[in-house]
């Protein structure tokens, strides 16, 4: 096998990875705190990418006949990613408030269920009102390749790399630094004695929520950018891959998120070139049963408390 | 145990004279009549094609009530098991595969399973292999499957399993499609071999396919009562409601659930095959994520855990879904022509369906999670005699429930030496000793954190420990599975209380006896005399140990656990460590929320059992309870024994003092 063709689907595992990362942690974020697999996730991305595309349509762009330099195209990119991830973050809260917080002392699987729920009626508006067909993603990056030892490598795929490094550094300072974070580290430890030490864990979990559902919308926006286009139908595959890496990195550490997320975009670009793409789901979810059986912790994840 | 009180409670309805018993058997009567009849009274074969889908679907909501309702597995691949038994029958009983013909095939040509078809490039096997030996074969082979899948999976925890069940439900799909050889890929199977009985084939028409479903129903709703009241569905519900405790009271929890998990696949197996033989194709889209999503609304509508429910569930939005929907778009079509609007003219109401289950599933969960019957009956009210605790003094006054303690221990019944468990960092037992004599009641006492109650985890098993050992009656226990703790004899209860909310006092205490209880699935379903037998005993028995406690819990037998008071939960919990025949009872602070007058009752309580002949090790903050029971009494503090010896010892011992009291009150 060809080396540079290794090394291209290296760069274009990063740049997935950087996505999964990014949809990782909303996983990880929600996980750590309230100890659910938030299914909703995967259909917030799905909505957030339409949210992205309508945005991007309001300035006038449609599809990627008109090209943008400058100014022009560092404002429209501000304020497509401040409107998606804005408008998903509210949606996520919005989920927590009228769905989920009811369901917060329900034992067993119940809010799980209430998830998937969730997460099907937002498949199916999206489905009813917009349409089973695939739609155009405007895209007004010009197309800048450099040609490294037979490597090409995308301007747009810099781009998505630094603003997700970006998001990620941001993310990490907020829960290492500030007062919130702080906040929100007590209650994943341990939410009844933070809310006797006077956390607002109300407060926490809606942060968590916006937060989550956030760096889901910047995911979606860089899935239409990378890929040209949007469909009801993404949010389950990226969804799996992306709860897949949280999973990896140990589910609840979000440096362990951000580590998987690339992780298992190097092993979709890699692993479909070097088995067969109509196999990579297989590949990604075996691995997703492997590491959860024999390794649950993950790369980052603490050891699961003693609970008896 | 019909009482009085149920019969006063019906007393003045209709069918009140009715025996509760006979009322059931002449409702399922009447349903059975009805769905026999349907088809005769209603001849629109449209109608019945859709009531035979709903039959099929009906199916496999009562296997997901399997996993999900009793054992508590959220399964979102459900669909998958579907596709297994759709695809079994399917590449067995058509065209798709046709290997050459060989003398290897000749006793399966003889069986009648092949045929042989002459070919001028030279003769092939056809596979024709009945539809009626398929639906058990259909149904082991989906159990295999759900093994094979469960093993390596069921050790998680419910949420992680739920999302590996629905990549599991994605994989299987995706393998259909990608293996053309077997499953014709995307394009899907075709002339599929209808049923045949006697010479007679059911073709395309809906009526007997209609007929088979009905008895494919009646039977699964027989397996799923059956083994709903049986030492397995016991086991199930109480790993549904408390894995750790159940584990703690006997249930072997992997093998269990791995039942739960092949039995459910068996259901959904033999409904692909009569759903696949009654479509004659099978396509990796009819299988995908939203067809386990669709079972799962179902069990969610009819509620969770019900039998009944799950079908009626079923029958009603298949119904939904094929009549009323389609009636209420033409409805609105006329409406739109009759007021001239347009888009109301082309409304198609049954493209929305999937968003409807998604309100239903998230409308159900938020305000009725019991669905439309719930599967916890009502109980009727106490009388006031019930409600008043008649308080006993002098421990119990019978002691029958309890049967024959084995008194033949002698000597040493449990030795600890040198054990040592760390939590990452924390150390929270340091190089242990401790020995119980058999028939003694020992009590350990420490301040918290002192590393009491792990030291009650590690011999169950919940806990692993570093190093030392554990040796009860001459063998060596330690790094045991919980079940197997129990099975040699150590049964215990817990601190912070872990019954099952969600099943009676009664059947949590039946659940306490499971060890020593025989019934498997397959005894649960023939209910051979000696399972009656057994159940029945064992029903006594549970009746006798809840006696034990006066009017306390009797009364309250058939109440879930999770509706009573504190102290009751405590004797509930009592109760069923001692189902479990004990040799060695393990009380983790019993008289913890009880009152003085409660806390003697029960001292005297725990003095006859250790007068009976058991062995008691307790954990107790009570000292004046610590000094009316224990023969010994071991101090522990930050992991470390401080000291040993009879309560009046312990009490003037200055290490003890200084553990509890601090150094300046040992020095004083």
């Amino acid at each position: 096998m060809n080396y540079q063709i290794l090394l291209q689907q290296v760069v274009n595992g990063l740049s997935l990875g950087a996505m999964y990362a990014l949809l990782a942690l909303g996983f990880t974020l929600v996980y750590g705190i309230l100890e659910l697999i938030n299914f909703a996730h995967f259909n917030v991305f799905m909505v957030a990418s339409f949210i992205g595309m309508w945005a991007l349509q309001l300035l006038g762009i449609h599809g990627q006949g008109r090209v943008l330099t400058g100014f022009a195209l560092i404002g429209v990119l501000v304020f497509a990613f401040v409107v998606t991830m804005l408008l998903s973050g509210v949606l996520g809260v919005l989920i927590e408030r009228i769905a989920l917080r009811p369901m917060r002392n329900v034992r067993g699987t119940a809010a799980m269920i209430t998830t998937i729920g969730v997460s099907y009626i937002l498949f199916n508006i999206i489905l009813l009102t917009v349409g089973a067909d695939a739609k155009n993603f405007p895209n007004p990056l010009p197309v800048v390749r450099w040609q490294i030892g037979g490597v090409v490598l995308e301007m747009r795929e810099f781009l998505i790399w630094g603003i997700a490094l970006a998001l990620m550094v941001a993310l990490h300072l907020f829960v290492s630094r500030t007062r919130l974070g702080k906040a929100m580290r007590a209650t994943a430890q341990d939410s009844e004695a933070a809310r006797m030490m006077g956390v607002d864990v109300d407060w926490v979990i809606i942060t968590a929520f916006f937060l989550g559902s956030a760096l889901a919308g910047a995911a979606a926006l860089i899935f239409g950018l990378y890929y040209n286009f949007t469909s009801f139908l993404i949010g389950y595959k990226a969804g799996l891959r992306a709860f897949t890496a949280a999973v990896l990195g140990g589910i609840g550490s979000v440096t362990g998120a951000m580590l998987g997320g690339i992780a298992i975009g190097l092993v979709e670009s890699l692993g479909g070139q070097l088995i067969a793409v109509r196999w990579t789901d297989v590949i990604i979810f075996s691995i997703l049963v492997i590491v959860l059986v024999f390794f649950p912790s993950g790369l980052m994840g603490r050891a699961t408390p003693n609970k008896s | 145990m019909v009482d009085l009180g149920a019969k006063a409670a019906v007393l003045g309805r209709p069918f009140a004279r009715i025996s509760p018993s006979l009322r059931a058997r002449l409702g399922i009567l009447c349903i059975a009549l009805l769905a026999v009849l349907f088809p005769v009274i209603h001849g629109n074969d449209a109608d019945i094609d859709a009531a035979a889908n709903a039959l099929s679907f009906a199916a496999l909501a009562l296997g997901l009530n399997i996993v999900v309702g009793f054992a508590g597995l959220l399964d979102l691949g459900y669909a998958a098991f579907f596709a297994i038994g759709a695809y079994a029958y399917g590449a067995l009983a058509s065209w798709q595969i046709q290997p050459h013909w060989s003398g290897f095939w000749e006793p399966f040509q003889w069986l009648d399973l092949v045929a042989r078809v002459h070919q001028p490039t030279g003769d092939l096997v056809h596979f024709q292999v009945s539809f009626w030996l398929m639906l058990p074969i259909s149904a082991a082979i989906a159990a295999f499957f759900g093994i094979l899948f469960g093993a390596p999976t069921l050790r998680l925890k419910g949420d992680y399993l739920a999302i590996v069940t629905l990549g599991f439900g994605e994989i299987v799909p995706i393998v259909a499609r990608n293996t053309p050889t077997i499953t014709n890929g995307a394009m899907g199977l075709n002339g599929v071999i209808p049923p045949q009985i006697f010479g007679y084939s059911f073709g395309i028409k809906a009526l007997p396919y209609y007929y088979v479903g009905v008895g494919l129903i009646a039977f699964l709703i027989f397996t799923s009562y059956r083994l709903k009241d049986s030492r397995v569905g016991r086991a199930w519900m109480a790993i549904r409601e408390d894995e750790i405790a159940a584990g703690a009271m006997g249930v072997d929890r992997v093998r269990f659930k791995l039942l739960a998990f092949a039995i459910g696949a068996a259901f959904a197996g033999a409904t692909g095959t009569l759903y696949v033989a009654k479509l004659q194709t099978a396509t990796p889209d009819m299988f995908m994520f939203p067809v386990s999503v669709m079972i799962l609304v179902m069990i969610v509508f009819g509620g969770i855990g019900n039998v009944w429910g799950v079908v009626v569930g079923a029958m009603i939005l298949q119904i939904l879904q094929s009549w009323i929907l389609e009636d209420m778009s033409e409805w609105l079509h006329a409406l739109g022509r009759l007021i001239d609007v347009d888009w109301l003219q082309r409304v198609q109401l049954a493209s929305s369906i999937e968003l409807i289950f998604g309100l239903i599933l998230v409308t159900m969960m938020l305000y009725r999670r019991q669905g439309l019957i719930p599967a916890t009956r009502r109980v009727r009210p106490l009388s006031l005699e019930e409600q008043v605790a008649q308080v006993q003094r002098g421990g119990f006054t019978s002691l029958e429930g309890l049967g024959a303690v084995d008194r033949s221990d002698s000597g040493t019944l449990l030795s600890i030496k040198g054990l040592t468990v760390r939590f990452g960092g924390l150390v929270a037992l340091r190089s242990i000793d401790l020995t119980v004599p058999a028939h003694s009641v020992v009590a350990i006492i420490g301040p918290n954190g002192s590393g009491k109650s792990t030291l009650f985890n590690v011999m169950t098993g919940l806990v692993t420990a570093e190093g030392g050992s554990i040796n009860f009656a001459g063998e060596e226990i330690r790094g045991l599975a919980p079940h197997r703790v129990l099975e040699r004899g150590i049964a215990r209860t817990f601190q912070n209380l872990r019954l099952f909310p969600g099943l009676s006092v009664l059947e949590n205490v039946l659940v306490g006896m499971h060890a020593r209880l025989r019934t498997g699935a397959i005894g649960a379903l023939a209910r051979l005399p000696w399972n009656r037998r057994e159940e029945a005993q064992a029903r006594e028995r549970a009746l006798e140990i809840l006696a034990l406690f006066g009017n306390r819990l009797l009364p309250r037998a058939d109440h879930l656990a999770g509706s009573l008071s504190y102290a009751n939960r405590r004797r509930s919990e009592i109760a069923r460590a001692l189902a479990a025949s004990p040799r060695l009872l393990l009380l983790d602070e019993p008289t913890a929320g009880m009152n003085p007058a409660e806390t003697l009752e029960l001292v005297e309580q725990i003095k006859s059992l250790h007068q009976l002949g058991l062995t008691i090790l307790l954990i107790e903050h009570k000292l004046d309870v610590v000094a009316n029971l224990a023969d010994k009494v071991i101090v522990l503090d930050h992991g470390e024994k401080i000291a040993e010896g009879t309560a009046a010892e312990v009490r003037r011992d200055p290490e003890v003092i200084r553990a509890y009291l601090g150094r300046s009150a040992a020095v004083a």
